[in-house]
């Protein structure tokens, strides 16, 4: 079945099967594989996508359910809120393995476009969605609060 | 298994380079020319510099996350005096170039990268540069005492006269190879010793989405497969029906792998829908009865008769029939899983006669070889690709090759690529976890409250046995069994160390520190105990004990960095802290912690390392940081229990791992004691353990001795 979805200001038509989750339509069909899969039950957000500019995990988004609305990703490089995080990520040295880090700064994203000054109770409750195995939390939070100073 | 460096050059010219020599053969260097466009120089197995001056490094380790890439590097970098800027790296093919000092295989495992490689990184950088700096002085008919180097450029201050490297690579390729090459003074260091981030290109391709991990490998004509996995642990496959899976539309294929069924379909989504139609009837075998209860109880009953001994000195008995008061102690550690972000995942494509493997792995040249055999091939015939890892912690160097091999006979025969992919739930019940075990141990105290002697009886699964390092199993002790517990730094006089070695069908493998998680909260834990019961300060109390320097020093050191003899007594709130060897490296760490009714909070972790020498103090802090979260994980909430032969959790719902939730602010000191550089990736994990027992016994009265601490 053909569904049409409109993915980092690009409108796609993709043949899958309505209930494949958003994830897998990304990764293998649409070959956006900076999207992760880690859990497959939306529990470790490595997945994270925005949505009309919200945060979901995408491994438990089926793609029928997402309709004409706007999915970005990690790998858009036009939006300015991923741009200035990802810089914050390197300049911050977060990365360790890397693998979640996707993951992490959509959800940051997420937060940041809904509440550009956070407090430390507000980020914690917006990423402790996202696991870190590396443990790379302390860096992610001081990565995060720098793009809200500068804000 | 020793292979010339001149095989590796054969081979580097058969991969298109223009110009190939050999730095490190004895005799002169040759030039070997290839077709290509663009020039390049390939002086030894760790370096190319490009005509456009642009220099890669090629790295044998795994890139998993401990920065290794990086690092190693640096090392290369700082003796060549490369422009780090114009640098990349990639990781290095499977070859006896690239083996660990330990074994012959590339191996990235025990904290060891940077330690057992970084001389000759060194070298290899100063060689080259040696060589460009003759180079350039035969261009400009100068003395090479003249001649001085910077970011990737040759020059001449007396004329101003200046040249790249990738200028200079047709020049070199003829010179004699300087076997003693002069290293940089560690005065003139720019990256060693310095807080340097993470390979810019690397950063940027992480946060960017655009590095490669093994499930991001895209082939032509790639398909994918999905697994179910026995339900019971040691069950086999007794005889299964694909047909209605095969029905399905994009399914390719239904069969059997070493360790499990695989359903091979254009896509992994649909492969894993298929596997609810596939009819599987298990032999189940014997471990059906078994639960951690029924195994907790059978090591218990092992400790009825005497262990093999890992060490044994003094009397102990007498000590006991002397001693002032006794303490005893009983520790339970459950299995968990590593649980690396990356579902693990491997990529084969049996091309008839030759094939290709990608994954992100931790023992190349095993995976390699296995695959060969595997295929009926040469080995020499199988290309392995090493990915980055989406985390390691121990279950990418994996003996008994689960989901490398269920990836090679998924693919084997098949007409495409195949990528294997394990649900998180394969992972989480798959076994190779960190094992159970058991610990029970009693210290004798003197009058003075001082310990003069340790029993120890720690039962649990053996992870060398029966595997390719059974062979470090001496008298039936493996000795990464009882690391830091036989091999601790207390004054104790007697000493009497016992081990009991079970076998299971659960297969046991190292999880980030290996024995350290056993038995850090075990020796941290009874002498934080006995400190108590002699009346004095766990600080004190265990500086007064201890034999070794550097675990003095880092000891201070914490104590002093935390405000340890200044901190209040507040309610509610405990300090507690642990220093261990491990890696060849010294921690001390002190936990804050807060307790709440039953929960507790870690609020604050002050951590003090001596690595002998922080080749990337950043990475250093970096690794205590993940380590240190790592740790938390078992002893707050993560743990697998065993029923009717299976695991119960399947996945983060039930299987927790620390959140940023969890992690508590975590302040690092570091010395650079000038002593035998140690390990980091591993170090951080073991005190934690311990230090949070010791805190909550401090702010509660009570003792928590086994994993995870369930106050209440």
């Amino acid at each position: 079945m053909t569904i049409k979805l409109n993915v980092d200001g690009v409108p796609h038509s993709v043949d899958a099967d309505p209930s494949t989750p958003l994830l897998w339509v990304l990764r293998d069909h649409l070959n956006l594989t900076g999207v992760k899969f880690g859990c497959g039950m939306a529990l470790c957000g490595s997945c994270t996508v925005l949505m009309n500019g919200a945060a979901i995990r995408s491994c438990a988004m089926p793609l029928s359910a997402v309709g004409e609305r706007e999915i970005t990703t990690i790998q858009n490089d036009q939006d300015p809120i991923i741009g200035k995080l990802q810089k914050a990520w390197v300049d911050e040295d977060v990365s360790q393995c890397g693998y979640c880090q996707p993951g992490q700064i959509m959800s940051a994203a997420g937060l940041l476009k809904s509440n550009a000054k956070p407090s430390d109770e507000e980020i914690i409750a917006a990423m402790r969605g996202n696991i870190c195995r590396c443990g790379a939390y302390n860096r992610i939070k001081s990565a995060i609060k720098k793009v809200v100073a500068e804000a | 298994m020793e292979v010339s460096r001149r095989d590796f050059l054969k081979t580097t010219a058969l991969t298109g380079t223009a110009f190939v020599l050999g730095l490190y053969l004895p005799e002169k260097s040759r030039v070997t020319a290839a077709e290509s466009t663009a020039k390049k120089l390939a002086p030894n197995a760790f370096v190319r510099i490009g005509e456009d001056n642009r220099i890669t490094f090629l790295i044998g380790q795994a890139e998993m996350g401990q920065n290794t890439f990086t690092t190693l590097s640096m090392c290369i970098a700082e003796d060549l005096d490369a422009d780090w800027e114009k640098t990349d790296i990639i990781s290095a093919p499977v070859h006896p170039a690239y083996n660990h000092a330990w074994a012959p295989m590339q191996l990235t495992g025990g904290s060891s990268s940077i330690y057992t490689m970084q001389a000759e990184m060194r070298k290899a950088g100063a060689s080259i540069r040696q060589m460009l700096m003759s180079a350039a002085a035969r261009r400009w008919n100068t003395q090479i005492s003249r001649i001085k180097t910077k970011d990737s450029m040759v020059l001449n201050p007396a004329t101003g006269a200046r040249l790249t490297y990738g200028d200079l690579i047709e020049d070199i390729a003829n010179l004699e190879v300087p076997q003693n090459p002069k290293l940089k003074s560690p005065e003139a260091f720019k990256l060693i010793g310095k807080p340097v981030k993470r390979h810019p290109k690397e950063a940027w391709a992480k946060v960017r989405g655009e590095a490669e991990f093994g499930i991001d490998v895209r082939l032509e004509n790639q398909k994918y497969a999905a697994m179910i996995h026995p339900p019971v642990f040691g069950a086999t496959v007794k005889n299964f029906d694909g047909s209605k899976a095969l029905q399905r539309q994009g399914v390719h294929r239904v069969k059997q792998t070493p360790f499990g069924i695989a359903v091979i379909a254009d896509h992994w989504w649909q492969a894993k829908q298929a596997l609810d139609d596939v009819r599987v009837v298990w032999n189940a075998g014997e471990f059906k009865q078994v639960s951690s209860e029924s195994l907790r109880q059978q090591y218990r009953a092992m400790m009825e008769k005497p262990g093999a001994s890992a060490r044994k000195e003094g009397d102990t008995a007498k000590a006991f029939q002397q001693a002032a008061q006794i303490l005893e102690a009983d520790y339970e550690f459950p299995f968990l899983a590593h649980a690396p972000m990356e579902p693990l995942n491997c990529t084969v494509h049996d091309q008839g006669g030759k094939a290709g493997i990608w994954t992100g792995g931790q023992m190349q040249t095993v995976y390699r070889n296995a695959c060969a055999e595997a295929l009926g091939l040469e080995r020499e015939a199988v290309t392995y690709h090493n990915t980055y890892l989406g985390g390691g912690f121990g279950r990418r160097a994996v003996p008994n090759m689960d989901f490398i091999l269920d990836a090679v006979f998924a693919a084997k025969g098949e007409p495409w690529p195949v990528m294997t992919l394990w649900a998180r739930e394969d992972d989480i019940r798959m076994g190779n976890y960190r094992p159970l075990r058991i610990n029970k141990v009693r210290v004798a105290l003197d009058q003075q409250g001082n310990i003069t002697a340790l029993e120890s009886k720690l039962v649990g699964q053996s992870i060398m046995a029966d595997t390719m390092f059974a062979s470090f199993i001496q008298n039936d002790v493996d000795p990464f069994m009882v690391e830091g517990l036989a091999t601790h730094h207390y004054d104790f006089q007697n000493n009497d160390i016992q081990v009991y070695r079970v076998k299971l069908p659960i297969v046991p493998l190292w999880w980030r520190s290996v024995g350290h998680t056993h038995t850090a909260p075990v020796v941290e834990g009874i002498i934080d105990e006995a400190a108590h019961a002699a009346g004095r300060d766990p600080v004190d109390y265990r500086l007064n004990l201890l034999t070794e320097k550097r675990m003095v020093d880092v000891l201070e050191d914490v104590a002093r960095i935390s405000g340890w003899k200044t901190r209040k007594k507040e309610q509610n709130v405990g300090y507690g802290v642990a220093v261990v060897e491990s890696f060849k490296s010294f921690v001390a760490q002190v936990a804050k912690v807060r307790v709440s009714g039953n929960q507790f909070e870690v609020e604050k972790v002050w951590c003090s390392v001596d690595c002998g020498f922080a080749f990337n103090p950043l990475n250093v802090e970096n690794q205590m940081m993940g380590g240190i979260h790592f740790g938390l994980g078992p002893v707050k909430f993560s743990a697998l229990t065993v029923k009717d032969g299976m695991v119960e959790q399947s996945n983060f719902h039930d299987y927790k791992v620390v959140r940023m939730s969890d992690a508590p602010d975590v302040e690092v000191s570091i010395l650079n004691s000038g002593e035998e550089p140690g390990g980091i990736g591993e170090p951080g994990t073991p005190p934690i353990i311990a230090a949070v027992a010791n805190a909550i016994f401090d702010a509660t009265g009570k003792r928590y001795r086994s994993q995870p601490i369930e106050m209440g």
